[in-house]
């Protein structure tokens, strides 16, 4: 469906958050026909093995508009924290799926205590700046 | 260079799909129509079988047919109750069954998936050699086809080792690019010491890597 976009932003711009801080923000989106939409909160791997994944909290945002803005409010779990090496990265991420289709919009995010992704000793060297 | 920085990384790799060559699409699903949707893709390891298989599955899947998957991993000769439920369970004349891997079970489970299968619209299967059904399409890969893969994932120069890269692998298109992976990722210079030493067993690389565990899938 042409035009449609889903747009997912944290209260104050904000991607870095410590284990156990609250995320707030809103989920706008602009859908045609959408029966549902929910905001997950998940963490997945990426890197050369096959990939790990896990949904942690999913928040139902039912009979969604054509036109809305929606605010939300999610707990972070105390782990696993955002990491890279050269193997694996461990990435955290808001995703919001509509339904039917495959629409979807997603924010990645760093979940670490000093709020910068973790970076192993082997990729730091090729790489020395947070998330 | 970070994981998820690294051009090559699995997902990525699998989000490229599969280029049929010397066939067109409808071609092939007129071809499995005439077989009566009991057929096999036929490929070595990392030739694009189960990404055919995959985007075979959502093109029936389109065409009204309900899609039941099972996918055996090296030495898994059963199906097994998850998978046999993935694939029998609340049967339905339209379900196209497909099946990864098949060449794995034993006699005793692929007769037991050739009769339960018997009131589904189709089973497809993915296999290392022809045989067990009539073959749809057998998976060939190039040189030519690895670079055009690189490149787009890697951009310019990532197709420039490509002829090495594709002998050393011997068309196995999943270890050339995990085996770029590594050099983006400076991987080589690690083991670099241990690779002289070891020079002519450098082959034996990939089906090491294959048989590694996989990573649970939620």
């Amino acid at each position: 469906m042409n035009g449609d976009w889903i747009t997912i932003e944290t209260r104050d711009g904000s991607t870095v958050f410590a284990p156990g801080e609250v995320i707030g923000g809103t989920v706008s989106w602009h859908l045609q026909g959408a029966e549902s939409l929910e905001l997950r909160l998940l963490w997945y791997t990426e890197g050369k093995g096959d990939q790990d994944s896990r949904v942690v909290t999913t928040v139902g945002l039912g009979n969604p508009g054509e036109n809305e803005v929606r605010p939300f409010n999610i707990r972070l779990p105390e782990g696993p924290f955002s990491f890279s090496g050269k193997l694996i990265s461990l990435v955290w991420a808001l995703e919001a799926v509509a339904a039917p289709g495959s629409r979807a919009a997603r924010l990645e995010i760093t979940v670490s205590p000093d709020r910068r992704e973790i970076l192993l000793p082997s990729a730091a060297g090729a790489h020395a700046g947070p998330g | 260079m970070r994981a998820r920085d690294n051009p090559f990384a699995v997902q990525r790799v699998l989000a490229v799909r599969y280029r049929l060559a010397g066939v067109t699409w409808e071609e092939l699903l007129e071809r499995l129509a005439a077989l009566r949707f009991r057929a096999a893709i036929v490929g070595p390891h990392g030739h694009g079988k189960t990404t055919l298989l995959e985007d075979l599955g959502e093109r029936l899947g389109e065409q009204g047919f309900r899609i039941r998957t099972a996918t055996l991993h090296e030495g898994e000769s059963r199906l097994g109750p998850r998978r046999s439920a993935a694939l029998f369970r609340d049967p339905h004349p339209r379900d196209l069954l497909l099946v990864d891997g098949a060449e794995q079970l034993d006699r005793l489970a692929w007769w037991h998936l050739r009769q339960r299968s018997r009131s589904a619209a189709g089973l497809i299967v993915t296999l290392h050699s022809p045989g067990l059904l009539p073959t749809l399409h057998e998976c060939r890969t190039t040189p030519e086809l690895l670079a055009a893969i690189a490149g787009e994932l890697g951009g310019e120069g990532a197709a420039d080792t490509v002829p090495g890269l594709f002998a050393r692998h011997r068309g196995n298109l999943r270890d050339a690019l995990r085996e770029l992976y590594d050099d983006r990722a400076q991987l080589e210079t690690e083991r670099g010491p241990l690779e002289t030493e070891r020079g002519p067993l450098e082959t034996e690389r990939g089906p090491l890597e294959t048989e590694r565990a996989p990573l649970k899938t939620v």
